[in-house]
Order: C-alpha cells, then structure tokens, then sequence
C-alpha cells in the first residue's frame, strides 16, 4: 500500500511537470505567430458565415420545393438533396476549384469554399427545415387560408415563423457540423486554421503544439455553438412540452 | 451506339475527348483499387468506433464518477473538432510519440477518434432513452448492472439508434475523402491524380462522385427499409 503511494504520487509528479512543460513549450512555441492564427481563425469565421447564409437561403427554398405541390419541384429538390447529401464535401470543393475553371468559371480558394461547403450544407438543412414544416399541424395552413390568406401569405406569416422555432435546434448542430466542415477549404489553399496551422508545424516541426493552437481555435467556435444548441433545445423541449 | 450516346446524350458533360480515358477498363481498374481502399478505412474506422464508442457510451452512462467524468470529456471535447483536423494531427504528431504509422493507419486512426465520440453520443442518446422502470425493474429481478444492460437495455436502444448510426456510416464513409489529404491513394486521390494525367477534372469528378454516390445512395436505401420495418 504503502508502495503503491509513493508509485501514484511519483506518477502524479512526472505528470504534472510533463503537463507544465507542454503548457511552456506550447506558450514558447505559439508566441510571435498570434497574428497568423487570428487571421487564421477569421478566415474560417467567414467561410462559415457565408456557407451558413448560402445554406440557410437555399434550405429553405429546397424545403419548400420538396413540400410543393407542383411535382417537378419536388422531384429536383428531392434529387438535389439526395445527390448532395451522398458525395464528400471534398469532392464538391475540389471539383469547384479545380474543375469549374475547364467549364469557364474561374474563382478563388476562398469563394470555391464558402460556396462548396453552402451546396453542401444546403442539402442537411433542406431536410431539417422540411421536417420542421412537416411538423407544423395541417390546421394551421387551413385556418389561414380560411381566414383569407394566400398560399403564400399563409407559408410566410404562419407556417415558416412555427417551422424556424422547431428546426432550430437540429440547424445549431448543422451549423457546428459546418464550423468543422470548414476544416475542408484546407487542400485547396485557403488560410483558414487548418491550413496555418499545418504550414506553422511544418515549418517549425513542433506539430503538437500548433496543431494544439488549431484544437483550442476550434474548441473556442464550436463549444459556444454547442452551448447555445441545447439551450435552443432545452427551450424548445419546454415550449412543445 | 456508344459513340452515338456519346455524342448526342451526353454532350453536356462536355467534349467526348475529354470522356477518352473512361473508354478505357485500366481508368476504371485504377479508380475502383482506390474505392477498395476507400471501403478498407471506412470498413476499419466504423467496426473500431462502434466498439470504442459502445465503451465510451457504457462509461458515460455508468453511474461511476471516475468513468462518466473522463467518457464525457473525451466526448464532447472529441466531437466539437473537425474530422481533418483530427486526421491530420495523428498523421502528423504520431512520430513525435515514436509510433510511425503509415498514412493509412493514420486516417484510420484519425477517423475512428472523431467518430467514436460521434457513435457514442448516438448510443448514449438510446440507452438513455430505455425507461428507468425497465433498469428498475431487471434490477429488482436479480439481474446485475452487467447483465442489465447486457440482456436490457443495449438490445432496446440498438434498436433505435440504428438509424443515426447508419447515417453516421454514409458520414464516416463521406470522410474517408480527407485521407487524400495525407497521400493516401484513395478514390478521390486517384481521381486528383488522373486530373493531372488528362487534364479532365470535370469528368474525373464526376466519376469519383458518382462511385461515393452509388454507394452511400444504397446505404441509406437499405437503412430507410430498416427503418419501415421497425
């Protein structure tokens, strides 16, 4: 027993000065590279931004051409939704960069991107928005439409403002899906957090230590959204009982 | 006939000389090694993050501090980064600790962090969802927190969360893309590297996408037919 203490404490001694010690080499590492890793970390801000807004717009019109009545909608929707939602972002980024510019279209790192991970993350959010408006009682368009109002009017004032609330949570998680996604703008150049961070440890050979700064640059993204997400559900739970 | 589908069907893929490689068996022998070893990583990643994932889940709900406290850190703190990012860092750092890997293992390894986190969330959510009277009542007939689970519980929850773990495959399978990252030559690595033979990204993709396609479409046919029946 007595042995085994002083084990554990010897243990907990060589522990600590190994944490220390990591801590002290990644500060010593880090430090003179704060400029790079805040721009870094902006990059992958507004690549998420813009994604998100792209998804976000296109969603909601996929969710509801898949909800329309007109069946050419419904079909195109349906097969961009199941086209998207089955190839690897990569492959979407990749064929926007190095693809496109033989169809005509050339644009930069940043645009094929943000626009990549958008397609993309449009797919997943068409079918959160489209649960949430399949969600949302049949009585209620009836009820508008009886009191008057057009298809549209009663999409816009009844239905959608109800679906946004019961689709928020699952559209938290997406958006914390494509903060990491972003991740993927990485193979075609753009500087984003993975990018830096992987040239810093090349060139500095000290690949824990910036591949530890890229960890807590996400951690400071995604834990905040992940914090947010299930107050919205919390919320929502309590709200729909 | 070819020719004339070619021509006429298909010109909007752009110009038939640009299609000349696929005419060939050796392009699609060379694109169908690399979805092997596209499904040998995925194949790896899943079987291995279902089991450290059903551990990670067994310890978080366990009622043991010393379990729960370390499974929940891992967890959350695992699944809030980016999959590349986790590839890359084993890729990269796994020297530093005198383990070489091959790049292959890398991505492996790599995805299975990521993912066991994400498939023990999804198992934790089930058992948690099997009621606490079914917990109380096995217990009260004499059945220990082993074979309670055991006999129980886990049959209940792998039942429903099937469909999230499938849906999880189809991901881990997407994901497999990200070791072309690290020079594995996998479909979309060759794909890359046909870019650079012909000059034909657009056709190249397109293949490449169509072969994730076909297979994560049929995966998640055949979990939507699981799902009906249950």
């Amino acid at each position: 027993m007595h042995e085994l203490a002083i084990q554990a404490m010897v243990g907990l001694v060589f522990f600590f000065s190994g944490a220390a010690g990591a801590v002290h080499s990644f500060i010593v590492t880090v430090h003179g590279h704060e400029g790079a890793l805040v721009r870094a970390f902006w990059v992958t801000v507004r690549v998420s931004f813009l994604a998100f807004a792209i998804s976000i717009i296109g969603g909601t019109i996929l969710a509801l051409m898949r909800t329309s009545s007109v069946r050419l909608l419904r079909y195109l929707a349906t097969a961009y939704v199941e086209f998207f939602r089955n190839i690897p972002l990569l492959v979407i980024i990749i064929f926007l960069f190095f693809g496109m510019p033989k169809a005509g279209v050339v644009m930069s790192g940043f645009k094929a991107g943000f626009i990549g991970l958008g397609i993309y993350t449009t797919a997943f959010t068409a079918e959160a928005i489209r649960a949430g408006i399949m969600a949302i009682d049949r009585g209620q368009t009836e009820a508008a439409r009886s009191l008057g109002m057009s298809n549209a009017r009663a999409l816009r004032y009844v239905v959608l403002p109800q679906a946004f609330t019961v689709v928020l949570p699952p559209l938290g998680n997406l958006t914390i899906a494509m903060v990491k996604n972003s991740a993927l703008v990485e193979p075609i150049g753009v500087a984003d957090i993975t990018l830096t961070t992987d040239k810093l440890a090349d060139a500095t050979a000290r690949t824990f230590e910036f591949l530890g700064a890229a960890i807590v640059l996400y951690l400071l993204l995604t834990l905040p959204l992940a914090y947010a997400t299930r107050k919205l559900e919390a919320h929502a739970m309590r709200t729909q009982g | 006939m070819l020719q004339w589908l070619s021509d006429h069907l298909l010109g909007w893929l752009g110009p038939r000389v640009r299609w000349e490689p696929y005419t060939h068996w050796v392009t699609w022998r060379y694109l169908l090694l690399g979805l092997k070893i596209t499904a040998e990583i995925a194949l790896f990643a899943v079987v291995l993050s279902l089991v450290i994932g059903l551990v990670l889940a067994l310890m978080r709900t366990s009622p043991y501090r010393w379990l729960s406290g370390p499974a929940a850190i891992y967890i959350e703190a695992l699944r809030s980064l980016p999959a590349l990012l986790l590839v890359l860092f084993t890729f990269l750092a796994a020297p530093r600790l005198h383990v070489s890997l091959s790049a292959m293992n890398a991505a492996i390894v790599g995805l299975t962090l990521y993912n066991c986190a994400v498939m023990a969330e999804f198992m934790r959510a089930g058992i948690t969802s099997v009621r606490k009277g079914l917990f109380e009542a096995s217990r009260s007939l004499g059945l220990n927190y082993v074979q309670t689970m055991r006999y129980v519980a886990l049959p209940i929850a792998l039942r429903r969360m099937t469909p999230a773990l499938v849906g999880q495959v189809i991901t881990v399978n997407k994901d497999t893309s990200f070791a072309s990252v690290i020079s594995v030559q996998e479909l979309l690595r060759r794909g890359e590297i046909l870019n650079n033979i012909s000059f034909n990204p657009i056709q190249n993709l397109l293949v490449v996408a169509g072969m994730y396609w076909l297979i994560n479409f049929s995966i998640s046919l055949f979990s939507r037919r699981i799902e009906f029946r249950s």
